[in-house]
């Protein structure tokens, strides 16, 4: 997958998130019961103790979380903008985790709403590490790289880095 | 030396410091790839650790809303919590599982898990307006049934249950529930002892010797079973849940948009006693 591919695929899931949560974020506010196809586990789950955090309901948590998010796939390309994903990712993944084991655990019950942005998180943040860790491909490739070489092999994790902090010598 | 092998021996010269020049170059990339690499596999771990901490703190912070341990029974704690029950079901008639007027034209079908902190909510949170407002003015009364949930042993489940039910066969049920609902501890600790279901019996103001003896009435238990059935029957397998309906009429599902807000129980409750 190409960077500017994996980078839209994250866009295009954190918007979806960014959804979930602006909907959860209303209802909160609004004091109405949310739309759930399992009766009464997402007004359950919504109006529990544990859908606020020092006051602070979780799907504003979560809201702002996804702008995050997005602020930072929207920055320039970049080692401090992949990490800044990565981080807000696993941030978020993370608190799903918690706030699923509270479902599960302590509620018991399941708000699809909720579940549905843990596995936007969980996703957006599997991929974002990986995007992390290998780095951007697309300038570290021999096929965008000035020597332009056939057959040469892929360009190994972390010459991306090599290629954006340091201007290549002349042969 | 002719000056073609003169050429030939320049061109082996330079594909050589080429060579070294390429391998010099493959070595340092793979050198900084390798730095590159773990500098970013060390801040993935920070992020890590960081995260991991922070759910840790939450769920330590969170703690589950509800006290850590058991009141003890004529502590000026219990005394006060006592005094409050009484205030909220005080005058209020009680048979068995039920708080309110036999008679009342609306029943309301209250499943719950003492165990479970969301029940803790509602009965914190909603159930006083609802008493106040329809149970003590004889237009409702309330059923509590049994639904495992939160207790994860089912011989807890059980004992904490028919401990209650027991107290019910003195017309103290719902002192019992109101008290074990205020003093709950984090679920499944281990709380649920002997001593804490004794503690809530004496604060419900049981006789005692009765209420040890009626938890031995295996018709209690049964009571238990036949509320899981009937859970069951109505689809739910979350506390709580509850039915509602008109006396003696069929009961359907009370759906409800906050647990501490009884706006929604009261324009059900309303509806029924009106029509």
């Amino acid at each position: 997958m190409s960077s500017r591919a994996l980078r839209i695929t994250l866009l295009a899931l954190a918007v979806i998130g960014l959804g979930v949560a602006s909907y959860l974020t209303y209802v909160h506010y609004a004091g109405i019961k949310p739309a759930c196809t399992a009766g009464e586990s997402c007004a359950k789950v919504q109006t529990s103790v544990y859908s606020t955090l020092a006051g602070v309901p979780v799907a504003l948590i979560g809201l702002i979380g996804y702008i995050a998010i997005i602020g930072s796939l929207l920055a320039p390309e970049g080692e401090n903008a992949r990490l800044a994903t990565m981080a807000f990712t696993l941030v978020g993944f993370g608190f799903s985790a918690y706030l699923t084991y509270r479902e599960l655990f302590s509620i018991h019950a399941i708000c699809e709403w909720c579940a549905s942005s843990a596995v936007i998180m969980t996703v957006l943040a599997g991929l974002s590490t990986w995007r992390f860790l290998r780095g951007d491909t697309e300038r570290a490739s021999p096929g965008s790289a000035p020597s332009g070489g056939h057959g040469e092999p892929a360009a190994p994790l972390g010459s991306a880095l090599l290629s954006t902090s340091v201007h290549p010598k002349r042969p | 030396m002719t000056p073609v092998d003169s050429d030939e021996q320049d061109l082996t010269r330079k594909e050589r410091r080429e060579q070294a020049r390429a391998q010099r170059k493959a070595v340092e990339q793979a050198e900084l790839a390798s730095a590159t690499r773990r500098t970013r596999l060390r801040q993935l771990g920070i992020v890590v650790v960081i995260v991991v901490l922070a759910v840790v703190v939450i769920l330590i912070a969170s703690g589950g809303g509800s006290s850590k341990k058991a009141v003890t029974a004529g502590t000026p704690t219990a005394t006060k919590m006592v005094n409050e029950v009484n205030t909220r079901i005080g005058g209020i008639p009680q048979s068995g599982d039920t708080l309110g007027n036999a008679s009342a034209p609306v029943t309301l079908q209250y499943f719950g898990d003492l165990q479970c902190p969301v029940c803790r909510e509602f009965t914190l949170g909603a159930l006083p307006s609802i008493i106040q407002t329809w149970v003590r003015t004889g237009k409702l009364k309330i059923e509590y049934l049994s639904l495992e949930t939160a207790t994860h042993e089912p011989e807890v489940f059980k004992t904490q249950q028919v401990a209650a039910l027991a107290a019910g066969k003195q017309a103290k049920m719902w002192n019992f529930l109101e008290l074990f609902y205020r003093q709950q501890g984090e679920e499944n600790s281990g709380y649920v002892t002997e001593s804490f279901l004794q503690g809530l019996a004496a604060q419900s103001g049981v006789n005692l010797s009765q209420w040890t003896s009626d938890r031995n009435d295996s018709a209690l238990a049964k009571q238990v079973v036949n509320d899981a059935e009937a859970a069951s029957n109505a689809g739910f397998n979350g506390t709580p849940s509850f039915l509602i309906g008109k006396r003696g009429g069929k009961l359907s599902r009370l759906e409800y948009s906050s647990l501490t807000d009884p706006t929604s129980f009261n324009e059900a409750i309303e509806k029924l006693a009106k029509s």
